[in-house]
This record gives structure tokens, C-alpha cells and sequence, in this order.
């Protein structure tokens, strides 16, 4: 129970910090604010859709459908932080840009990340057969998954985009004001908790699910 | 070993002969795909005349059309095998990856040839500009490359579920989103006299990782 | 600083509801699976 409460006050608190106490990034000035929910949300989507194809390499090399378990519950996760990630990025944009939705590049691959696992989604509905449904989706994740990091790391670098700086840089530091940068990374660190909780929820449930179907 | 290469190379030979024969003996494909093309051509070129100036629309026109006469026509490849029951039979005598590889080629093929209908005529059509020849046709190349991969691929997923046809569009379109973005970029950018290097990575890259990794998948697609 | 407030009141509230929400889910899981 108490790391529940962790969790829960973790990301309070650092809600909390970021929006009374943190300074704001110059160029972004009021908008500052949705970076903290917004880029974690992309990060958490990567995250959980890499796991999810890890698994389903997992699950074609070994075959244990607990492997398919999380391969499944983490693309759902996946797609619901892209949402998550969507949403916060088109706020942002109404903010700074003016308009909801332009088709930026960037803009442009989230969505193409959001409909390529909703097909993953629609995929796996339509498959009857435990062993049928986790062979085919494997195989469909692992290619999903190699459209993603096109789609993330190298659009945004061959298009020119209004978006700010790809954060998501592995080379050098963000030039970011410290407490900022505390902030975001700590808002990281809470949702990644976040996630494993709810996969591991996930993961629980379709064990379940396959327990009451035998 | 040189001997398994080129015995691999003469099944996949053989599936892409069997495929072409089995294809031209009623051509169902090809007419649905030159069918469908031709007449979402005319039905734009009816309703919006001709759009010389206009390479944005031109680009895109020409990109959907190709997209969604291909989705048309390619999901029953695999479905076809099935419903026939020969892919136990060609199971016995080739590798999933050879079986892929020989329906991809076919793919290959089938879209060259459906495109070389097409795109004449839509560019008669539509009055569009002249193209730059290489890099209209390098656009047009590496953009049939991943369509062909991936409708191979989806396809082969796809025959063992059992809403073929709707699913096969519906999981198919977003894995070609970014063909068609670059695609669609790269054609017009040849129209404006813009470089197109970018969207030829972008298409190459996908066209690369796409093939990879499908073939790979090829072997772990069926039960044994 | 009045707006930053709103906002995170409003993040909070949600945030809280969400909470709430996986920890009822969690105990129904916990239900089930005791049977």
C-alpha cells in the first residue's frame, strides 16, 4: 500500500513544484507548463511499445503466452499514453501556435504511431485462438515497432519542424533551467512507476481472463 | 553452401512463376486494381479538371489512388492459398521465408505493373507537369518497395484471421502512412524543383527496416 | 500565479481521480484472484 501512496505523491509533488515553483523556459514562456506531462507521456508511449515488442519477440522465440500477456497489455498502455501524448501536444500547440492540429511532421508521426497500434488493437480483437492471436499479433508489433522509431527519431530530423528542440536528444544535456530539469525528470521517474503499476494490473487481469476461459 | 542458395533461389523462382500463371489465368487482381485505379481517376478528373498547377494535389492524388488500388487488390494473395488449401501443400516443398519471398516478388511485380497502367494515365489526365524522370520514378520505385512488403506481410497475417478484407485495409493503411507522407512529399518536391534526398531516406530507410524484419517474421508466422 | 493554481488543482483532481480509479481496479483483480 505504501508505494501506491508513493506513487500518488511523487507525482503530486512534483506537479505541485512544477507548476507553483519552476521557473519558465524563455521561448515557451506560459506554455512551459504542459512539457512536464506531455514529453513523459511520449517517453512512457516509447517505453511501453518497446516493451511490448521485447515481449513479442519473447513470445515467438519461447512461446509462453505470459510473454503475450504483456506484449498485449503494454501496447494498450502504449496507445493510451500516445493518446495522452497527442492530447497535451495539441493543447500545447493551441497555445503556442494558435491552432489544435496542423499536420506538423511531428504532430503528423504521432498520430501515424496512434493509428498504426490502434491497428494492432483492432488486430488482435478479431483473431479467435490464444495461441493464433498472440503468434499474429507478435509478428505485427515487431513490425509496428520498427515504423516507430522512423516515425519518433528521424522524421523530425529530416522535416523541419516547428516543434521545440527533440528533447528525446541521447547526445548532449537539455539546456534547461536546473529546477525544470529536476522537475521533468522526476515527472519521468512518476510515470514510469505508473506504468509498471498499471502493467502489471493489466497483466493480472488477462491472466485472470485466460483462468476463467479454461 | 551453394547448393541450398540456389535450390532456396529456384523455389522462390518457382512460387513467383506459379504466382504470375495463377494471376494471369484470371487476372481478378489486376482488374480490381486497374479497375478500382482508373476509376477514382476519372471520377476526380470529372469533378476537379485538370490541375497543371497544382503539384500538391497532384502528389496526393496520385499516392491515394496507388494506395488504395493496391489495399483493393493485394489482400487476397494470401487469402486465395488459403481458401484453396495449397499453402499446406506449398508448405511441404518451400520455407515460409521462401514462400514470402516468392509472393513479395509477385507483389513487386503485380504493382509495376498495375503503376505502369496507372500513372501514365493519370498524369494524361490530370494535365499534369512534366516529372523529372529519375526522381519521380526513384519516389515511385522505393514507395512500391514497402507497399509491396508490407501488403506481402500484412497479407500473410491477415489470411489466418477471419474478417479478411476490412482488416486487411484497416491494418495495412497505417503501416503505409509514412510511405505515403514521404511519397506524396517526395513527388511533389520533384514537381516544385525542391530536393527530395529527405523523403528518399525516409522511404529507403522504411522500405529497408520493413523488409528486414518481415522476412525474418516469415518463419514464426505459421504453426509447425 | 492565480492561473498556475487552477491548473493544478485541476491536475490534481484528475490526477487523484485517476488514482483512485486503478486502486478500485486493483482490488476487484484481487477479488477475482482469490477465488
Amino acid at each position: 500500500m505504501i508505494w501506491r501512496i508513493g506513487i500518488f505523491l511523487w507525482i503530486a509533488a512534483t506537479m505541485a513544484v512544477a507548476l507553483l515553483v519552476a521557473p519558465l523556459v524563455p521561448v515557451l514562456q506560459e506554455t512551459t507548463r504542459v512539457l512536464y506531462f506531455h514529453i513523459p507521456s511520449a517517453w512512457i508511449t516509447v517505453v511501453a511499445l518497446g516493451w511490448s515488442m521485447l515481449n513479442s519477440v519473447l513470445y515467438l522465440w519461447r512461446r509462453d503466452l505470459r510473454r503475450d500477456d504483456h506484449a498485449a497489455a503494454a501496447a494498450e498502455l502504449g496507445f493510451l499514453f500516445c493518446i495522452a501524448a497527442t492530447v497535451t501536444g495539441s493543447i500545447w500547440a493551441k497555445s503556442m501556435w494558435g491552432s489544435w492540429w496542423n499536420w506538423d511532421p511531428r504532430e503528423t508521426s504521432i498520430f501515424f504511431v496512434l493509428l498504426i497500434y490502434g491497428a494492432y488493437l483492432a488486430l488482435r480483437g478479431s483473431i479467435e485462438g490464444e495461441e493464433k492471436r498472440a503468434r499474429l499479433s507478435a509478428v505485427y508489433s515487431i513490425i509496428a515497432f520498427v515504423a516507430v522509431p522512423p516515425l519518433i527519431f528521424v522524421v523530425p530530423r529530416i522535416y523541419s519542424t516547428l516543434h521545440p528542440d527533440p528533447i528525446i536528444n541521447t547526445s548532449g544535456k537539455i539546456d534547461m533551467d536546473p529546477m525544470i530539469r529536476w522537475c521533468f525528470f522526476s515527472m519521468l521517474v512518476g510515470f514510469t512507476f505508473l506504468f509498471s503499476w498499471l502493467q502489471s494490473l493489466r497483466v493480472r487481469v488477462f491472466r485472470l481472463e485466460r483462468r476463467l476461459a479454461a | 553452401m551453394p547448393n541450398a542458395a540456389s535450390s532456396s533461389a529456384a523455389t522462390v523462382w518457382a512460387i513467383l512463376r506459379k504466382e504470375c500463371r495463377s494471376e494471369w489465368r484470371t487476372r481478378y487482381g489486376l482488374n480490381a486494381a486497374v479497375l478500382f485505379a482508373v476509376t477514382s481517376l476519372t471520377a476526380v478528373t470529372f469533378s476537379a479538371g485538370r490541375m497543371p498547377d497544382r503539384p500538391d494535389l497532384l502528389a496526393a492524388l496520385l499516392w491515394i489512388t496507388l494506395l488504395f488500388a493496391a489495399l483493393a487488390s493485394m489482400s487476397h494473395a494470401f487469402v486465395r492459398e488459403m481458401e484453396s488449401r495449397t499453402l499446406l501443400l506449398l508448405r511441404l516443398v518451400a520455407s515460409p521465408t521462401e514462400i514470402a519471398l516468392g509472393k513479395l516478388l509477385f507483389n513487386i511485380a503485380f504493382l509495376l505493373v498495375v503503376e505502369a497502367i496507372t500513372v501514365p494515365l493519370f498524369l494524361v489526365l490530370t494535365g499534369a507537369p512534366p516529372v523529372r524522370l529519375t526522381q519521380f520514378l526513384t519516389i515511385l520505385g522505393l514507395g512500391t518497395l514497402s507497399l509491396a512488403a508490407s501488403s506481402t506481410l500484412v497479407g500473410a497475417v491477415i489470411a489466418q484471421t477471419r474478417s479478411r478484407g476490412a482488416l486487411f485495409a484497416g491494418v495495412s493503411l497505417p503501416l503505409l502512412l509514412p510511405v505515403l507522407a514521404s511519397g506524396v512529399a517526395g513527388t511533389r518536391a520533384q514537381w516544385d524543383g525542391m530536393p527530395i534526398l529527405a523523403d528518399v531516406r525516409l522511404l529507403a530507410a522504411y522500405a529497408v527496416a520493413l523488409l528486414g524484419v518481415s522476412l525474418l517474421l516469415y518463419d514464426h508466422l505459421w504453426e509447425d | 500565479m492565480d492561473r498556475n493554481w487552477v491548473v493544478l488543482g485541476v491536475s490534481l483532481l484528475v490526477w487523484g481521480l485517476l488514482f483512485t480509479w486503478i486502486l478500485r481496479l486493483e482490488r476487484r483483480v484481487r477479488e477475482v484472484e482469490r477465488r
